[in-house]
């Protein structure tokens, strides 16, 4: 009897197997990898978009967050996942690329992933409050020479872009490490500091924060008129948030997803929630985005060499 | 009279039966996470948050609000019953709580616990709805400075939680700090002690940390226990809870003798929830710490006594009221349960912030109509479950045991979906069962671990800010009032207490002698 129970229990997942491979993908429930901490923005956004790529895909999509070291642990998981699409990742992409550049241990490269669309974008900016005796970049400029200056700095890619661009203008500006928009917001709008980086969450304070420069190469959606770094030195951040897999994912595989992203772009539950965060849409097709991941990099390598 | 007014549309627009059914449940399945061991508010809201996306935004938050209330007293159940805190905050609670439970009066710990958790939820909540709008000017003031000296501060308590040994608990508080500097330096991004792996970059995760050395040490030292006693005779088992039915019930006035104890560690928990960073841990134990410290009964604490029960519940449950003040106010959580339902309130579009008591203010006072709606459902809630949890007692140990460790694993796991994590948890299981069978306090530990991470970025933003000029501290009024009070607490816990009990050894001993 146990025998004839286990004989049917190989058949089934024989069976499985090869409906599994033959049938539609997908035929279990996708893992969207968020590699940051539950709460933030990265992560609000994968919530929605997991349900809208859910309905496209006719699937489920769970969001699990592995979050740490500025996303490289989130994405060396994702790097040593089986490329088979139950498996992706919602992240941004200048973190993607920045940390197997400039940390000697992280565990994979860009070739170990595979981008399938982008997504949308961060709206990261140098800020300051209106009571400042400065109001745009080269006031802050013309009065750090003369004054000591104390910025914060989020860490990582902020703390690099801001000493490059102060070495460029010969200026002294004394970094304050922050961990994040919850700690230099409050030291912001308190005086603690005189200006500051935000990857966006000065959207959320209206006219109680003025930018002063944008870290997008092209501009931001709410201040399109301040300057942007890519136009004074040449260095920008790649603020795009993107869909990726694990290399080796099949072509076909790959085409659903991206499909299945394009479609959620119009969902109105994500569009709703993007709005109510101000962080526009943006996506970008395959068919562009190893272009776009060639030039981001060659721009982050040229960030580093400058910054050396 | 304008809060008065606000109030009343408040509850005009929460008083409805789905609203209320919202909050009931959300009550319900906090306190089933706070219970389990390992799980606590922050996985139950966590994993919760999804669903509410589906919620009217009043709905969403009150549904969170009932999970974070429910979780935050849950912790204090299985602390009181089997000694393994379901969270850490409920830590202080097993001190007095367990011992009660062993004397057969499990359900009067947990009423008192329950009552206490209501109360200072309630005083924490009305503090919240007057203070809320005025807030944002006082909390700005507070910068690295100010919070470095604050957290100094609280390292002194060290010296009032170490117990029997002052040495053992700075050797514990020592290495938890040391533990707290491991990972990416937060200045420079250098690596320390991370042994090469890039799952120790962004430090020790603190959920197995302090699940590891508060809950699951405790189930193996128990565990080991009764492995080391199977050849002896059982003890004999608990009497029947009929037969204390007396002892079991609570006096009004028995509850209400201590209402000094209630006030200051609501007070106590109120301050520290308002600060943001500091956490609802902190407040449990400086609650208990003061009510000891206040009490003439401070030497029977630890025993069973039911003062000590109050003051940790009242200080840990004050604090879920009043951290919605920084996040309302400055949209800056004040731990990570506030984090999460900064996230639960952007899904709405609700932005937490400076503008958010403008632009959504009807909104904020029917969450505020809530909250003191989900105190009342809490106290009848929590009332009729004592009835069920109290038959966890019953179920054999070596039954709950394994299911403990079982779920203190699952409740690692959870949150990041981490084996390296699982890991970790039985690492710190290890670390915390040698320093309880040698004395020294996983408490102190404990702290050492929360404040450190803090302490140094504080201190090292103080040094930037003042291009290293200390100076500061000594003429800036808040940092120099809480460095005087610092050294106030070294002078009267590290010297003048200890000098004092030395004496007095001594004489008695004299006494004994010359009695003899």
């Amino acid at each position: 009897m146990l025998k004839r129970i286990a004989l049917a229990a190989a058949a089934a997942t024989a069976f499985a197997g090869i409906a599994g491979s033959a049938g539609a993908y997908p035929d279990k429930p996708i893992t969207l990898i968020v590699p940051y901490k539950a709460g933030g923005t990265t992560h609000t956004k994968s919530m929605v978009l997991s349900k809208a790529l859910g309905k496209e895909l006719g699937g489920t999509v769970v969001v699990k967050t592995r979050p740490g070291a500025g996303s490289a642990v989130g994405v060396t998981f994702l790097s040593k996942a089986k490329p088979d699409g139950y498996t992706i990742a919602y992240t941004d992409l200048g973190n993607l690329i920045w940390n197997p550049m400039t940390k000697k241990d992280v565990a994979y490269t860009v070739d170990h992933v595979r981008l399938i669309a982008g997504i949308s974008e961060y709206q990261s900016a140098l800020i300051t409050t209106p009571d400042k005796p400065f109001k745009t970049l080269d006031e802050l400029l013309a009065y750090s020479k003369t004054n000591p200056v104390n910025v914060a700095d989020m860490g990582g890619m902020s703390k690099v872009f801001l000493n490059y661009i102060a070495a460029k203008e010969n200026v002294k500006w004394t970094a304050i490490p922050t961990r994040g928009g919850g700690e230099m917001v409050p030291f912001l709008l308190g005086g603690k500091i005189d200006f500051a980086f935000s990857g966006g969450i000065h959207q959320k304070h209206g006219d109680k924060m003025i930018v002063l420069a944008s870290f997008l190469a092209n501009g931001l959606a709410k201040d399109p008129d301040a300057p942007t770094t890519q136009e004074r030195y040449g260095i920008a951040m790649p603020g795009n948030s993107v869909l990726a897999a694990p290399a080796g994912l099949p072509d076909e595989i790959a085409m659903k997803l991206e499909a299945a992203a394009k479609a959620a772009m119009d969902d109105p539950d994500f569009t709703q929630v993007l709005k109510n965060i101000q962080f526009p849409k943006r996506f970008i097709p395959s068919s562009e985005i190893a272009e776009f991941t060639a030039e981001v990099t060659k721009k982050l390598q040229e960030v580093v060499e400058a910054t050396k | 009279m304008d809060i008065l007014n606000s109030m009343l549309g408040g509850f005009e627009a929460a008083f409805t039966l789905t609203n209320l059914a919202y909050i009931c449940v959300g009550i319900v399945l906090g306190i089933i996470f706070g219970v389990l061991p390992g799980l606590g508010s922050v996985t139950a809201l966590a994993m919760l948050i999804p669903i509410t996306f589906y919620f009217t935004p009043l709905a969403a938050i009150a549904f969170l609000v009932g999970i974070n209330k429910g979780g935050t007293s849950g912790g204090a159940i299985p602390a009181i019953l089997i000694n393994a805190p379901g969270t850490p905050e409920a830590a202080a609670t097993a001190l007095d709580g367990y011992p009660l439970a062993r004397q057969g009066r499990p359900e009067k710990a947990m009423k008192t616990a329950l009552y206490s958790s209501v109360f200072g939820d309630t005083f924490s909540d009305i503090v919240l709805i007057l203070l809320a709008a005025p807030f944002a000017a006082i909390a700005l003031t507070f910068g690295p400075n100010e919070l470095t000296t604050i957290i100094l501060f609280s390292f002194t308590m060290i010296a009032a939680l170490a117990g029997r040994s002052l040495v053992k608990g700075l050797i514990a508080a020592a290495l938890g700090l040391f533990l707290s500097t491991w990972g990416l330096d937060p200045v420079d991004s250098t690596e320390r002690m991370t042994f090469g792996t890039i799952y120790l970059y962004d430090g020790i995760p603190l959920l197995p940390f302090a699940i590891g050395t508060l809950a699951l040490s405790s189930v193996l030292s128990q565990l080991y226990d009764m492995r080391r006693d199977r050849g002896k005779p059982p003890p004999p088992p608990l009497p029947p809870a009929s037969q204390f039915r007396v002892e079991n019930r609570i006096a009004p006035r028995e509850f209400w003798g201590n209402w000094k104890t209630l006030i200051r560690s609501a007070c106590i928990g109120t301050g520290v929830g308002i600060l943001p960073g500091l956490g609802v841990t902190l407040a449990a134990f400086l609650g208990y710490g003061a009510a000891r410290r206040a009490s003439p009964r401070g030497d029977n604490f630890g025993k069973g006594e039911l003062e000590g029960i109050q003051a940790t519940e009242a200080a840990n449950s004050a604090v879920v009221g009043s951290n919605l003040i920084p996040t309302i106010a400055l949209g800056i959580p004040g731990n990570v349960a506030a984090a999460l339902l900064i996230g639960a309130f952007m899904i709405h579009g609700v932005v937490p912030g400076p503008l958010m008591m403008v632009n959504h203010a009807e909104l904020i006072y029917s969450i505020f109509a809530s909250m003191l709606m989900a105190n009342l459902a809490h106290l009848i809630i929590g009332r009729v479950g004592i009835r069920i949890w109290v038959q966890f007692v019953k179920i054999p140990k070596h039954i709950v045991l394994p299911t403990v460790v079982l779920l203190c694993v699952v409740g690692v796991y959870i949150p990041t979906n981490s084996m390296f994590d699982v890991g970790m948890l039985f690492l710190f299981a290890g670390v915390g069962y040698l320093m309880r069978k040698s004395g020294f306090s996983i408490v102190c530990l404990v702290i050492g671990f929360l404040l450190g991470e803090n302490f140094e970025i504080y201190l090292r933003q103080t040094v930037l800010i003042n291009k290293a000029d200390l100076t500061v501290l000594l003429t800036n009024p808040i940092s120099l009032a809480f460095l005087l009070l610092t050294l106030f607490f070294i002078w009267h816990f590290g010297i003048r207490v200890p000098l004092r009990q030395k004496r007095e050894r001594a004489a008695a001993r004299e006494a004994d002698a010359s009695s003899d």
